[in-house]
């Protein structure tokens, strides 16, 4: 051994870089990033097919506008594009390397498993983000467009782009929490994506489910930032609005339970790609 | 002493009922170190649980004082050459080799010195930029021995390392293994082929059915070895010229040509075949693509040397 780097924070920030810009080119950049370009696309080519299609009288009143972005965030948007975002990309932090039988190369670097996990899902987050914040803004955008003049003065509006960036926090803080559900369910199940269409299924239940249910939920604790209240279903079980700092806390301590847990899990990850 | 050694102390480790290595003590000292034994036999397994890829059921596992559990001073130390034959998506030779050491704290312009370096080693250098998806057999070899040794291990671990190389990057890899054992490294090459491990190691550990059947020098055996007829499977563009002259070496017992490209010869001194073959190739000038002793000829040196092949195994 000679001239190897020692241990070190400057070591340790080199290898979280590296692994998270491995993961970026891998979710990004690569054949693979197609299924996800096609997901995050639906709500903008809904929205050209809806500006497109606009009767003209809608087109002279964009009131509603606001509302309209508020409904799809909600049911398309945050529930379904974002969700399986997450978990298409975070999923396969150490699964697909797990199918593609490479990740052995990266646990024979000189790295703690827990820099390992906290590279691959800073490298899943930062993906998640680069992809959905500008998605969800160019929705919004297409939303008021067919509105005209009138549509994109309402939109420019501080009430609307504080509004706009409230959404944004939302995407973000789903991106945190929702992805360290989904590095934990890569590396706890052969197929992830069956728990993720289960926990999708609770966390569309939520709206039904009692107070206490309701808080084991992570969609909960994020439509409590939502700048524009949306009327769920009939059946709706009316909850007490969570406190914004409470909200924070409780995605927080979410986040670091489960990216603890990850950790763990992969302290313990043996290669045997046979079994997988 | 176990500061400079490998160390297995009552090593178990079980996939579920089914036993995977048992009761593996061993100490290995620097040098080449050959790990033999037929498919199955338990090779990889305790390669992987040197380098902590997998966890051993019992026992206690030290290379050079590092327990297999700590990856950061771990593979400061190791080197591991891996039988997957299996690489990252779109990645280069040169790419795959910057982002190991990348991972290895190496800044830029160090990781392009020790990558380009260990290319040269291996002989790759001109394909440095091109993608591995598009290499052949014995180039990914190559490539997993730089991404092996590109960080300048004490402890190099290599499994099957010269499988689907030719005659030429056969002499050429151990030579490499060779000097680097010379230069006090720990070199670990496992083989299902004895011959293949005999020529090149300064001990040997025999291991069949999951236990250590016998370890340290192997000439004591060998001579019983090459009384007994090996098979080896060569490929080649010219089958029956590599066959013809073959035939002429005193201890080639058959030569058989099995179809246009595959042609099986039996010999009693494998080490003077592979030795001769390569001259074979060059006066001739045919290619041979892979050169492979069959695997039931080492199982029938095994059930030769261990019995009825049960010898010491536990399954």
């Amino acid at each position: 051994m000679t001239d190897q780097p020692r241990d070190s924070a400057g070591v340790r920030r080199m290898q979280i870089r590296t692994l998270a810009l491995s993961e970026i080119r891998r979710c990004l950049f690569s054949p693979k990033a197609l299924p996800l370009v096609l997901l995050v696309g639906m709500p903008i080519a809904l929205m050209i097919l809806r500006a497109l299609f606009m009767p003209s009288s809608m087109r002279a009143n964009p009131s509603h506008a606001t509302t309209e972005f508020a409904e799809v965030f909600h049911f398309f948007l945050l529930r379904f594009v974002v969700f399986f975002a997450n978990a298409l990309i975070f999923v396969r932090l150490f699964r697909g390397e797990i199918l593609e039988q490479s990740l052995h190369y990266t646990l024979l670097a000189p790295l703690p498993r827990k820099v390992l996990v906290l590279g691959k899902y800073l490298g899943g987050l930062l993906s998640a983000v680069f992809l959905l914040v500008p998605a969800t803004a160019l929705t919004y955008f297409l939303v008021f467009l067919p509105h005209g003049a009138k549509g994109l003065s309402i939109m420019f509006s501080p009430t609307s782009l504080g509004q706009l960036a409230r959404y944004e926090l939302i995407v973000v803080l789903a991106c945190i929490s929702y992805g360290a559900l989904f590095l934990l369910a890569g590396l706890f199940f052969k197929n992830p994506m069956v728990p993720a269409v289960l926990f999708l299924g609770w966390e569309l239940l939520t709206p039904f489910l009692p107070q206490l249910l309701k808080s084991l939920s992570l969609v909960h604790y994020l439509v409590s930032f939502t700048p524009v209240p949306v009327s769920v279903a009939a059946f709706a079980i009316l909850a007490n609005p969570v406190a914004w700092w409470a909200a924070l806390l409780a995605l927080a301590t979410a986040t670091a339970l489960l990216i603890f847990l990850a950790s763990q899990v992969a302290g313990k990850l043996e290669i045997s790609y046979s079994a997988d | 002493m176990s500061g400079d050694r490998i160390v297995f102390k009552g090593v178990s480790r079980f996939y579920g009922e089914v036993l995977g290595v048992n009761r593996i003590n061993l100490e290995i000292a620097p040098g080449l170190t050959g790990l033999v034994g037929p498919n199955g036999s338990g090779k990889s397994t305790l390669m992987h649980l040197m380098t902590g890829l997998l966890r051993p059921s019992r026992g206690e596992i030290t290379v050079l004082g590092v327990r297999p559990d700590q990856p950061e001073d771990l593979f400061r130390l190791v080197g591991y050459c891996t039988q997957y034959d299996s690489f990252p998506g779109g990645a280069t030779g040169l790419s795959f080799l910057l982002y190991a050491l990348a991972l290895h704290g190496y800044s830029r312009d160090e990781a392009e010195t020790r990558a380009w370096t260990a290319l040269e080693r291996v002989g790759l250098t001109d394909a440095a930029k091109r993608r591995i998806a598009g290499y052949s057999k014995g180039m990914r070899q190559r490539i997993k021995l730089a991404h092996a040794h590109c960080h300048d291990p004490q402890v190099l671990v290599l499994d099957e390392p010269l499988n689907g190389l030719d005659p030429m990057g056969r002499a050429e890899m151990i030579e490499l293994f060779s000097s680097l054992a010379k230069g006090g490294k720990h070199v670990i090459v496992s083989s299902h082929i004895l011959h293949e491990v005999d020529v090149i190691s300064d001990g040997v550990i025999m291991i069949h059915g999951g236990s250590v059947v016998a370890e340290g020098a192997i000439r004591a055996v060998r001579g019983e070895i090459t009384s007994h007829p090996i098979q080896v499977l060569v490929r080649s563009d010219r089958p029956h010229i590599v066959a013809s002259k073959a035939f002429e070496l005193p201890h080639v017992v058959e030569a058989r040509v099995l179809d246009e490209r595959n042609l099986l010869i039996r010999t009693r001194d494998a080490d003077d075949f592979f030795a001769r073959l390569t001259r074979i190739v060059l006066d001739n000038g045919v290619e041979v693509e892979t050169v492979a002793p069959s695997d039931e000829s080492v199982h029938a040196v095994y059930d030769y040397l261990i019995g009825d092949g049960s010898g010491g195994g536990t399954t």
